[in-house]
């Protein structure tokens, strides 16, 4: 027969584990850190990395209604945007480095200087048609060509199966580009 | 008691700084508040009594100059232009009678005020949910405000489209 003891060293000895699984073995060390990450989170979460969640069925399928991405403002520091990035847009004219809190997400079909045409639901770049492998829908969308300045980029959301005149796209701005969308 | 003297200081320095920034508020600061209340104001709950719409549609007017001009154009829904101080209260009651409720925001805002702090512009980003719709109406939207009788006062308000 085995007999426990739960005398006042063991409650002792499990309450000081505890202190050291919450604080570490050196809580000014913890502290620290936890200072230090809480800081890192703070800068990369509103300043870098912005959390965003998609609010809409513009971007379906490839962002679904509700779902939490990032925009990635770092992205085009040392190159231009790209066609096919999906890209956060600020309504509002930009304002120094602050993040804004509501953004267009959209990708991008046309570059600077081309030229974009909706043409029975296909996008036609310069004449041309542009292979589109995001957009899944049926499309039936025809709208002039429109040609872009040096500092503008064409945009417009995956899902083209809603009707034309709900759907916000067109050119914007290459200081309202946000970012890229990381997930 | 020399450290007693420089609290003393501190406090009356601090107070004097404060009293002139109540005094003297800066415009933009001004401005923001104003167009809180204004979206306050334009909120409103459902299942308002006739008293507290009419009141509250007053208070939207309020926040108008008299011969305010108002251009809506969100696409997805039909356009509106008003004009003056009335139309602008007769709309915020019909809108009051007409949606269950509605929640209006103004998240981002860039205020640049004149040199003469008589006249700004605050380019703003509108966030609207009307009570029982399911998606929300985010547009941009630029305001022109002037000083009139000491109050920061809406004399122009036009949707703007971002993607053009």
């Amino acid at each position: 027969m085995t007999e426990t003891k739960s005398g006042p060293s063991q409650e002792l000895r499990s309450a000081s584990w505890l202190r050291i699984l919450a604080l570490g073995r050196n809580p000014k060390t913890t502290l620290i850190r936890a200072a230090v990450l809480a800081v890192v989170c703070v800068v990369v979460f509103k300043a870098v990395l912005l959390p965003v969640r998609v609010q809409g069925i513009s971007m379906t399928p490839t962002y679904a209604d509700g779902s939490v991405h990032f925009v990635n403002r770092l992205a085009y520091l040392w190159h231009e945007p790209q066609r096919g990035d999906v890209v956060g847009i600020r309504l509002t004219p930009p304002n120094g480095w602050s993040a804004p809190h509501i953004m267009y997400f959209k990708r991008i079909i046309g570059l600077p200087g081309e030229t974009v045409a909706f043409e029975n639901g296909r996008v036609l770049v310069n004449g041309l048609i542009l292979e589109e492998p995001y957009q899944k829908g049926p499309c039936d969308w025809n709208a002039d060509a429109v040609t872009l300045g040096a500092n503008e980029y064409f945009v417009v959301g995956d899902n083209r199966s809603m009707a034309k005149e709900e759907h916000v796209f067109g050119k914007a701005e290459r200081s309202r580009i946000v970012g890229k969308a990381l997930l | 008691m020399k450290w007693l003297r420089f609290l003393l200081l501190a406090v009356v320095v601090a107070l004097g700084v404060w009293a002139w920034m109540a005094l003297h508020p800066d415009p933009e600061r001004v401005i923001r508040r104003r167009l809180e209340g204004l979206a306050r104001a334009a909120s409103f709950e459902p299942n308002q009594g006739s008293l507290a719409k009419l009141v509250g549609a007053e208070r939207v007017a309020n926040f108008c100059s008299t011969n305010v001009d108002v251009n809506i154009d969100v696409p997805g829904h039909q356009e509106h232009r008003l004009a003056g101080r009335e139309e602008i209260q007769q709309a915020a009651l019909a809108l009051r009678a007409s949606a269950r409720g509605l929640t209006v925001t103004f998240p981002d805002v860039t205020i640049q005020v004149s040199a003469d702090k008589q006249s700004a512009v605050a380019d703003l980003t509108l966030q609207a949910q009307v009570a029982g719709e399911r998606d929300m109406i985010v547009q941009e939207v630029k305001v022109t405000l002037q000083k009139i009788d000491g109050q920061w006062l809406l004399v122009k308000l036009e949707t703007v489209r971002t993607l053009r």
